[in-house]
């Protein structure tokens, strides 16, 4: 695959967050996402009237029993008659949408676009059917039937992790502490909190190896981002001079089967997100990353739960396979380490209403680039790059974008 | 009257703002922070059709565990498929003699309500004799303590005579 149109490059203009909370008895989705999209706008020294273009992510029509969402977001920030496309991959939404906006702009079907992505999180119904709306997001004829659900899945890679590296519990609890403590200096984080490894270790067991402290939460929230090519941002933004100019250089999306048990046995197996590997792979191609460890400055990895952050450390290069728990006993992926991760707080400590989830992460990274972060989570900036990993399933989508700064 | 007007009315309130410390020029949104929620009952049933895998289900309940080897390149999906998605052959049914390895399991604690299990219950990924890839399912009957499970140990597929409410019950997985 060969991207041949240099000249025409992607820019990041912008970026709003809401804030991210067990339950925004204020609002619903649709304020959540005018909330962000207004804090893009002002970011981005944007008007909606000139964006020619929107994304919609969200990944449940359950949960706001709303079909179609995506048109009523759109409506609200007075995007019509103006085109809308909506991208959907479970928790990987977000980053496919960050992913779309490149293609579109890239490809000429526009020099603009908003994306923007909320998900109401479920606290409108019972918990348990909440997570029934969440378990549909796995097979439903196959390992729903069986009492399959997420953390169950996701333990079962772990311990064939455990099994083969000798990876410990207690490296899996360093991540809950790091993201907890990263999400201190974050103001709109949902769960921010500084607590030590004893204490997810004592907290209460769901499936081994996974306690509580070990998951994330489910959270109502919204992110957007903006993007335009240079021509459309120096008559647009107004913001253009003024802040470091970040570019969208590099995207890659994989896959994998559905189903746990049918990825190729033994290898990969249970024990690696193959399509993260692959999406990755794309991603560091295109933007010149050759060493992510050196290349990049900071990252934004999917940590749905503890174990998922550390086995992606290792798919997405940053160490091989089975070494992530040392590196992370060393604090090479703490701030001040040499690659920080989740700096905003991640899934655990941010918060993941799942199709604002990845956009957020985008959002993370612009700050980081343009040093507007806290500073007690503002990473050092060498390399000038920031990575994402948006991933939803089991790995069954992954999407991988960076951002470097250009100045 | 007024609000008692609604059937499916919950509560009003007045929200807090979420943000309040971020906004030095006070709250923006100080006009919209009275909230109504309301219910809304959904209820529905579906009419499900297990497809071109519905013959598995069907030998499970005459005991036979069946799956699909394909006819192109030979390959056995632990789980049946229809089409094999190595070559894109349409493949046929074999059945397997249900005795595999155990790759891995977990212990879990806690589940969603909606499933009807017993906690704490083990789901295990077994790879089964004459299959290349595995099979998900519950694990019963390993003794007193989840500490008699151990990764590699040999299962056996077992099937209950009890009524089940889905034919994917028809069946676990059992120390061999």
């Amino acid at each position: 695959m060969e991207v041949l149109d240099k000249q025409r490059r992607v820019y990041v203009l912008g970026g709003g967050v809401s804030k991210f909370a067990a339950e925004r008895v204020d609002g619903s989705m649709r304020d959540w996402i005018n909330e962000a999209v207004l804090e893009a706008l002002e970011d981005s020294g944007t008007r909606i009237e000139d964006i020619e273009h929107s994304t919609t992510s969200y990944f449940s029509d359950h949960f706001d029993k709303q079909l179609k969402a995506g048109a009523i977001f759109h409506d609200n920030i007075g995007m019509c008659p103006k085109p809308n496309v909506r991208v959907e991959g479970g928790g990987g939404t977000g980053g496919l949408a960050i992913r779309n906006a490149y293609a579109y702009i890239k490809a000429g079907l526009c020099d603009s676009m908003i994306i923007f992505g909320s998900e109401n999180m479920g606290r409108q119904v019972p918990s348990d059917v909440a997570q029934q709306f969440i378990a549909l997001a796995s097979d439903t004829d196959w390992e729903v039937q069986v009492a399959g659900f997420y953390i169950a899945y996701y333990a079962l890679m772990m311990v064939a992790h455990m099994e083969k590296y000798g990876t410990k519990e207690e490296q899996f609890a360093l991540i809950s502490v790091k993201n907890h403590r990263n999400a201190m200096y974050n103001p709109k984080a949902h769960y921010p909190m500084d607590i030590s490894v004893d204490d997810v270790m004592n907290s209460r067991m769901i499936t081994y190896p996974y306690k509580l402290l070990d998951n994330c939460l489910l959270s109502d929230g919204a992110a957007s981002l903006i993007f335009a090519t240079e021509e459309w941002a120096k008559k647009h933004s107004a913001n253009w001079e003024k802040k470091p100019t970040i570019e969208l250089t590099g995207t890659g999306c994989g896959t994998d089967f559905m189903r746990l048990a049918d990825r190729p046995y033994p290898d990969p197996g249970i024990l690696h997100f193959r399509g993260k590997q692959v999406g990755a792979e794309m991603a560091y191609k295109m933007a010149g990353v050759k060493d992510p460890l050196k290349d990049l400055d900071c990252f934004e990895v999917h940590d749905a739960y503890t174990g998922v952050e550390l086995v992606s450390y290792e798919d997405l290069g940053f160490c091989k396979p089975g070494e992530s728990g040392k590196l992370m006993e060393k604090g090479v992926f703490d701030i001040g380490g040499e690659l920080p991760t989740n700096t905003s707080g991640g899934l655990i400590g941010f918060g993941h209403p799942v199709g604002a989830t990845g956009i957020a992460q985008g959002v993370e990274v612009l700050r980081q680039l343009r040093q507007e972060a806290h500073p007690k989570r503002q990473v050092e900036l060498n390399a000038k790059r920031g990575g994402m990993d948006s991933h939803g399933g089991t790995g069954t989508f992954c999407a991988i974008n960076i951002f470097e700064r250009r100045d | 009257m007024g609000l008692d007007q609604i059937k499916n009315l919950m509560e009003v309130f007045t929200a807090e703002d979420p943000m309040a410390f971020d906004h030095p020029d006070g709250d923006p949104w100080a006009d919209f922070r009275e909230i109504m929620r309301i219910e809304w009952k959904m209820d529905f049933t579906y009419k499900h059709i297990l497809g071109k895998y519905s013959k598995f289900f069907i030998e499970l309940a005459n005991k036979k565990f069946v799956t699909t080897e394909c006819k192109n390149c030979g390959k056995v999906w632990g789980i049946p498929r229809p089409l094999c998605p190595d070559c894109m052959s349409i493949t046929r049914w074999k059945e397997l003699p249900g005795t595999g390895t155990l790759e891995s399991y977990s212990v879990s604690n806690f589940v969603p309500a909606f499933m009807k299990v017993e906690i704490p219950y083990v789901l295990a990924m077994v790879k089964l004799d004459g299959a290349d890839t595995l099979f998900t399912h519950q694990l019963k009957n390993y003794g007193d303590s989840v500490d008699a499970i151990k990764m590699g140990m040999k299962v056996k597929v077992a099937y209950t005579d009890e009524k089940v409410d889905h034919p994917m019950l028809l069946m676990h997985f059992e120390p061999a």
